[in-house]
């Protein structure tokens, strides 16, 4: 199973998310139901469930885009209707890539973007503020490309892009929903790499909503079952992922995983 | 050099006497700030794909003149009024969820431009002025007329660099915007009575009807250029001045309507822009 010990190692314990009890409707329909779970500080958590099963709304419920009917999140400690610490938060939402082609951005302007916040309204960005934005585009190994064109990218340069704006405000804490759709599965990989370093280096608490479990049980350490219902599990030698993933996804669902696949991802590395 | 060479020299060199008249130092330099305000404010609503609404607030406007010119006040005043009026109206009715945005629009247009026809019958018809407000006149543009359309122009000009990363960044993604805490819903009616503001200021450069085509023309061409945003902006600006300058000469130079020259202007720059994008 997973060698899990590369996301453990940034790991202190401190609870960066709280969420209990919640209940997210979304067109008077029940969507997300008795949620209970706590994020750990440097975790790296791969949410996984059907289509329909309510990753995004729980993403957008957690972010307090989306109201909810019942419960308390709590992020950083603070409650989330009264938090204000935006700044440690980023989101790489799964319609980011699906800009308008023709919108007149070059790479550097956009990620530049990501520092434009209240604190700074009404004043030009500053020298230290280009700088942040240089390392994150060196970062994600995008520099070459800082003066392009945003509607002339690849696929997988665009996803590196727009996690470069999300990491130029120094997050703590970065939601990404589904960020590797329509990829081919090497750049995929590569992705998922990048996260890791980005994880471990930077002990940067992770939750990606994806569809790819190899990286989850692979690169992860821990896994976010939903389908309505959320079950949270640490990703280890002994976790079944059969067993975890029938939970969310039902019976009739067959999974294959080979041991051997993790080795090759951290052989190649 | 033939007699026709001759006489088209004769003709330019009338157009560069005209500068020294002040009414023509007043047309250009009035043209040149309401360009400047409608390239930059366009190119937002262009990318913000509310271009109608530059088009539903010049015809409330006119409503507006109307009733400056019926109570003798300042034409200009009471439809810069009578339009941040519509631009709060339109905002309201999307609020409340009355209308969608097209159909606030529209019904503000409605509702402004009748406004104006009925003050006019009242007052006993049509007369040269309002056709000036109408379609412009630049040539007559007088000191008052210039003193309020700088303070418009410089002001939104101003507002628009300070809040300029702002805006981008609602205009490009706005859910970000908010979750980066950019007051989106301020700054979006900030910028539509902006909208307002240079529609008015334009009013008398080019007219009510054709004010759209200041507003959007250049902004279109620049975008065909493949240009970063900084440079699309540069270029929608100078290709607003351009249209502008280039439209009042032509315009003294054939003796035609200025407004009508001008958008022509504009149009071709478009078409041109737009080859060049086709060919590259």
């Amino acid at each position: 199973m997973a060698d899990n010990s590369q996301s453990g190692v940034m790991k202190k314990e401190t609870p960066i998310l709280e969420v209990s009890n919640l209940y997210v409707n979304r067109s008077d329909s029940s969507v997300i139901e008795h949620a209970d779970f706590t994020i750990h500080r440097g975790d790296y958590v791969g949410i996984v469930g059907p289509n329909g099963g309510g990753k995004t709304t729980l993403l957008l419920a957690l972010l307090n885009i989306l109201p909810r009917t019942k419960g308390t999140i709590r992020l950083f400690g603070q409650n989330i209707e009264s938090f204000s610490d935006w700044e440690k938060v980023a989101y790489v939402p799964q319609h980011a890539v699906n800009f308008d082609q023709n919108f007149p951005l070059a790479v550097r302007e956009l990620v530049s973007l990501g520092r434009v916040n209240r604190s700074n309204m009404g004043r030009t960005l500053k020298r230290n503020d280009w700088k942040a934005v240089d390392e994150a585009l060196d970062f994600m190994g995008i520099s070459e490309i800082a003066t392009k064109r945003i509607g002339q990218l690849s696929g997988g340069q665009k996803q590196r892009v727009f996690v470069a704006k999300a990491l130029v405000r120094n997050p703590e804490i970065i939601f990404l929903d589904e960020p590797v759709v329509g990829v081919d599965a090497e750049t995929q990989e590569k992705f998922y790499k990048k996260l890791s370093d980005l994880n471990i280096a930077r002990g940067i608490t992770i939750l990606i909503v994806t569809h790819d479990l190899t990286a989850v049980f692979c690169r992860m350490s821990k896994v976010m079952c939903i389908n309505k219902w959320v079950n949270v599990a640490e990703i280890t030698e002994a976790l079944e992922p059969e067993e975890v993933l029938r939970k969310a996804y039902g019976e009739h669902f067959h999974f294959v995983f080979h041991g051997h696949e993790c080795r090759r991802v951290f052989e190649d590395e | 050099m033939n007699a026709g060479g001759f006489s088209k020299m004769n003709e330019l060199v009338e157009v560069f006497r005209l500068l020294e008249f002040q009414f023509f130092q007043h047309a250009l330099l009035g043209g040149t700030i309401a360009a400047l305000a409608c390239a930059w404010v366009g190119l937002f609503l262009i990318l913000r794909k509310e271009a109608m609404i530059g088009d539903g607030i010049a015809h409330t406007a006119f409503g507006g003149i109307a009733l400056g010119m019926f109570l003798g006040v300042n034409p200009i005043l009471t439809s810069l009024l009578v339009s941040i009026l519509a631009v709060l109206g339109i905002s309201y009715m999307r609020r409340k969820g009355l209308a969608q945005s097209d159909s606030a629009i529209a019904v503000m247009l409605a509702v402004g431009f009748s406004a104006g026809l009925i003050i006019i019958s009242l007052a006993g018809g049509f007369n040269v002025e309002l056709f000036s407000f109408l379609f412009g006149s630049i040539l007559t543009i007088d000191q008052t007329d210039l003193v309020i359309v700088s303070i418009l122009g410089i002001s939104t000009i101003l507002i628009l660099g300070i809040f300029y990363k702002e805006l981008l960044s609602i205009t490009f993604d706005e859910e970000d915007a908010r979750l980066m805490g950019i007051p989106v819903r301020p700054l979006s009616l900030a910028f539509n009575l902006l909208v307002a503001i240079t529609i008015v200021l334009s009013i008398k450069v080019i007219g009510v009807i054709l004010v759209v085509a200041l507003l959007v023309l250049p902004g279109l061409s620049a975008l065909q250029l493949n240009l970063s945003f900084k440079g699309t902006t540069l270029a929608a600006i100078g290709i607003g001045i351009l249209s502008m300058t280039t439209g009042i000469l032509l315009s003294a130079l054939y003796n035609v309507a200025t407004s009508g020259v001008i958008v022509f202007t504009a149009a071709g720059i478009f078409l041109f822009t737009a080859i060049y994008k086709r060919l590259g």
